[in-house]
């Protein structure tokens, strides 16, 4: 399992788990804070499953590049880093916003909002041209050698 | 890869490029209110998301990876696969245009459509759904 899934999974399994602490304060009325069930939704769905699922398919759909460098999976690192920071940066600005309106923190939600875009962009750029058939597959892999 | 598969993995992946686009607006909405209008699209950012993406792919991706009948090394019935995909996809534009008030009886429809769109999915792969080992020796 190539590094980039290993981060993408632990990483999903942090979110399940934060995500559920967090499905528990929201039904506990002294720990409610602002925007806790966007947040809930987005960490389980995003955090979790969405994760999991981009993981997965980076290594097991055909076409992956062996060798593991930077360069080799560089669309699956800018998808990790996109997503990961734009959901961190949504989970601290989103609460935030509805206590300090008009600050910085709105401008930072829309910062978290570009890299959602960044990251997804680039794992749908990374695993369109490996949706293929094993026809396609065997002459990709022909053109290769 | 088979077809199908390939159809509705690259479709999923269409609706989450739209369901992140519609969410995306939302969210920077919250942030700066570009159009109070922008909230109706809530209800197209879950559909695209939950049915589009999440379900669409994990279904397209099992039609691929679970195994094939012994026997005639197919997938099962093909015509019943593609109306799988095509109620699936269905239900969902149906759902979506009932968040608009567009079609009468829409929200209703299109999740008949979803459910016999998994009901398809369960028939396809019930038999699917084994081990070989007892085949092996």
């Amino acid at each position: 399992m190539p590094l980039i899934t290993r981060l993408f999974i632990k990483t999903g399994l942090v979110y399940f788990v934060i995500s559920l602490l967090i499905g528990i304060s929201s039904q506990i009325p002294s720990l409610h804070f602002p925007a806790i069930t966007p947040l809930f939704w987005h960490m389980l769905m995003l955090g979790w499953i969405t994760q999991i699922i981009i993981g997965v398919s980076l290594w097991m759909f055909p076409g992956r590049k062996k060798e593991e460098s930077f360069q080799n999976q560089r669309l699956g690192w800018i998808a990790y880093a996109g997503l990961n920071s734009g959901l961190f940066l949504r989970v601290i600005s989103e609460p935030l916003i509805y206590a300090y309106p008009n600050t910085i923190w709105g401008e930072l939600l829309v910062v978290s909002a570009v890299l959602h875009f960044v990251g997804i962009g680039s794992y749908v750029l990374e695993i369109w041209p490996r949706v293929m058939s094993r026809k396609q597959r065997l002459n990709r892999r022909k053109k290769r050698k | 890869m088979p077809l199908i598969s390939r159809w509705m993995i690259r479709l999923s992946l269409v609706y989450l490029l739209l369901g992140l686009t519609a969410g995306s607006l939302m969210l920077i909405n919250k942030a700066w209110m570009v159009h109070p209008l922008l909230w109706a699209a809530l209800p197209a950012h879950i559909e695209w998301m939950i049915f589009g993406w999440i379900i669409q792919f994990t279904l397209g991706t099992a039609y691929w990876i679970l195994p094939r009948f012994l026997d005639s090394k197919s997938r099962g019935n093909e015509p019943m696969a593609w109306t799988m995909l095509l109620s699936l996809n269905l239900g969902i534009w149906f759902i979506i245009a009932d968040g608009f008030s567009l079609i009468p009886y829409a929200g209703l429809s299109g999740r008949v459509l979803e459910t016999l769109g998994v009901v398809l999915f369960a028939l396809l792969h019930w038999k699917r759904i084994v081990t070989y080992g007892d085949h092996e020796h």
